[in-house]
């Protein structure tokens, strides 16, 4: 759709018919007695001559440069590449690209590199081919491009992560037991601005300021909220000022404190993304390529540049 | 002396022309009634620049310490009217002699009638016809008039078409005495509506001399075949040289112009503007002379 827009250059025809001049002929000179001569056609040369060369140029770049943009004009100059995401060991990355033949291939490193291959696919020539290697998440659907796309994965170890968690209560031993088993958290009996989860289960009211992305409320005389929240599963819940609130209890069973914890783990903490099989992504040519926009940016700037310049040869030609 | 027609191209004061020019032609284009009969003095008159000073009464300046000059009372009847063509086509330029146009000529030799005239004592006026209209100078005598016709005369230029017929027709009415006309024109449109005029007042029985200016390359095709060219008054429209129908043409008009004249009795000379002056004044005087 974008390309019919060269059809558009048709519009040059017209700054070049404006500064279109026939040349008159000019070298007849008056005679008092021409009376006496037949009369010739009015004969004008046919030599095309253009005014204001340097204007016409300048309009002809600037309409080019615009029909360019609306074009979303892109040179594919790309040619083999290897797409690697940020991360990965670099000697299982040496030996894949050994063998699949990539290795005086260029390298880009993206941290997403199927999403932005999709959007700058148009870069790379007809013939280039693609290697995708590294920690590269699987999407919804299966990836279509216009070229040959090689697929490596590996899964890197997930970084390591601390989490904290602030218990206000009387009953800390019996909170503090939940966590105990799990690894990466960190319990605290004074809540702090890092604090993911705070469990308040005194009657008094929390400091004002206080903030955290969850509250399990224990006891439900300091947050008024609750008292006429929505309950589900006999947990109620509501949102405040100070964050999400959830009225709870020490879990009685390991049955129990599991279900609680995949609960908070399920609605506070994005998924994990599950990582794509290695494998070859066959080129479909009927693929259209998206929008690039690649060199839209460069392409403005060339825009009000020309405009600049045509305004100001346009004025100086008047004068 | 002005003896080339190149030189006459380089000056631009008509009054050095007359008196080059006059030097040796004398005095008289037409026998006044009056000669001879004694000049009979009229009346004194303050000098004015430009009198002659044989004409300045030298005993009344010793008397009363100022030029006077003696008018005599010799006034011919015959006013002299001198009839420029000033239409743009009187800017045809001579193709050998450069800076030297028709126009020119016919200025320098109106000026030179104009100062025999006035020798003479004859009234003169002018008429010049160019640019769509007619500038009329009413004829009178003396000095004064004489550097009038000469401002007038350097003043003109070529220009336009000449004046539709009925604005001619309407500015004849200055001829009722018998008067000399004197006309000098390159007669490329004929009839029109100078022709018109002159012949009548040719028919109002004034005398009337038609000096036909031409130049050399006009008179022999002397323009490369196949040029372009176009009309000065007729605007757009080009015209491709071609000698045969261009002499052919140009006799067949000249030829019809002659007959216009001779059946009207109106004596034409055909003068090149490449011609001497003298030699052409005096041509065109004589044949005055003989009428």
């Amino acid at each position: 759709m974008n390309s019919l827009w060269w059809l558009a250059l048709a519009v040059l025809l017209l700054p070049v018919w404006w500064h279109r001049q026939k040349r008159e002929r000019t070298n007849a000179q008056p005679l008092a007695t021409a009376r006496f001569l037949p009369r010739a056609d009015p004969q004008q040369q046919r030599v095309w001559r253009w005014t204001d060369r340097v204007l016409l140029l300048m309009r002809c770049l600037l309409l080019t440069a615009l029909i360019a943009l609306l074009a979303d004009l892109t040179l594919p100059w790309r040619g083999d590449t290897v797409l690697v995401t940020p991360g990965t060991d670099a000697e299982w990355l040496e030996r894949h690209v050994a063998e699949t033949g990539f290795s005086g291939a260029a390298r880009l490193t993206t941290a997403d590199p199927l999403g932005w291959l999709a959007v700058h696919e148009r870069e790379w020539k007809a013939g280039a081919r693609l290697l995708v290697a590294g920690n590269v998440s699987m999407p919804a659907v299966r990836p279509q491009f216009c070229h040959k796309v090689e697929l490596r994965t590996l899964a890197s170890p997930l970084p390591k992560s601390e989490h904290r968690v602030a218990i206000v209560s009387k009953r800390t031993a019996q909170w503090r037991a939940l966590f105990a088993a799990l690894d990466g958290y960190v319990v605290t009996d004074t809540p702090d601005a890092k604090s993911e989860l705070i469990i308040w289960d005194v009657p008094d009211a929390p400091p004002a300021g206080m903030r955290a992305p969850l509250w399990w409320v224990g006891d439900a005389t300091a947050f008024p909220e609750l008292r006429g929240a929505a309950s589900a599963e006999g947990m109620r819940y509501a949102d405040s000022a100070r964050g999400r609130l959830w009225s709870a209890a020490p879990a009685a069973d390991a049955g129990a404190a599991r279900s609680m914890f995949e609960t908070w783990q399920r609605l506070h903490y994005a998924p994990v993304p599950y990582l794509a099989p290695s494998q070859l992504l066959a080129a479909s040519p009927g693929q259209a390529a998206p929008v690039a926009g690649a060199l839209r940016d460069i392409l403005m700037m060339v825009l009000a540049a020309l405009f600049a310049l045509e305004r100001i040869l346009a004025h100086a030609s008047r004068r | 002396m002005l003896a080339t027609p190149a030189q006459l191209a380089h000056t631009t004061d008509l009054n050095l022309v007359i008196r080059y020019v006059l030097a040796g032609l004398g005095h008289g284009i037409h026998a006044g009634r009056e000669r001879g009969a004694g000049v009979e003095f009229s009346e004194y008159r303050a000098y004015a620049p430009g009198d002659e000073w044989r004409r300045v009464d030298w005993k009344l300046l010793a008397r009363a310490d100022r030029y006077f000059v003696r008018e005599a009372e010799r006034d011919s009847h015959v006013a002299v009217w001198l009839w420029l063509d000033a239409s743009a086509s009187m800017a045809e330029p001579s193709r050998s002699v450069a800076g030297l146009d028709k126009l020119q000529y016919a200025r320098a030799v109106l000026a030179c009638i104009a100062a025999i005239a006035q020798r003479q004592g004859d009234a003169f006026g002018l008429i010049v016809c160019g640019g769509g209209r007619v500038k009329f100078t009413p004829a009178a005598r003396g000095p004064r008039q004489m550097q009038r016709i000469l401002a007038q005369l350097s003043r003109t230029e070529a220009q336009g078409s000449l004046p539709p017929a009925e604005t001619l027709r309407a500015s004849l009415h200055f001829a009722r005495s018998p008067s000399l006309v004197f006309a000098v024109s390159d007669y490329l449109d004929w009839p029109s509506a100078q022709s018109e005029a002159l012949l009548r007042l040719r028919h109002m029985r004034h005398d009337v001399r038609a000096l036909c200016l031409q130049t050399d390359a006009e008179c022999d095709a002397g323009f490369a075949d196949g040029s372009a060219w176009r009309d000065p008054e007729a605007g757009k429209g080009l015209f491709r040289f071609e000698s045969q129908a261009y002499l052919k043409n140009r006799a067949d008009h000249f030829a019809g112009m002659a007959a216009d004249c001779r059946r009207s009795d109106i004596r034409t000379l055909d003068a090149r503007i490449e011609q001497s002056l003298q030699t052409v004044l005096r041509a065109w005087l004589r044949q005055a002379g003989r009428a």
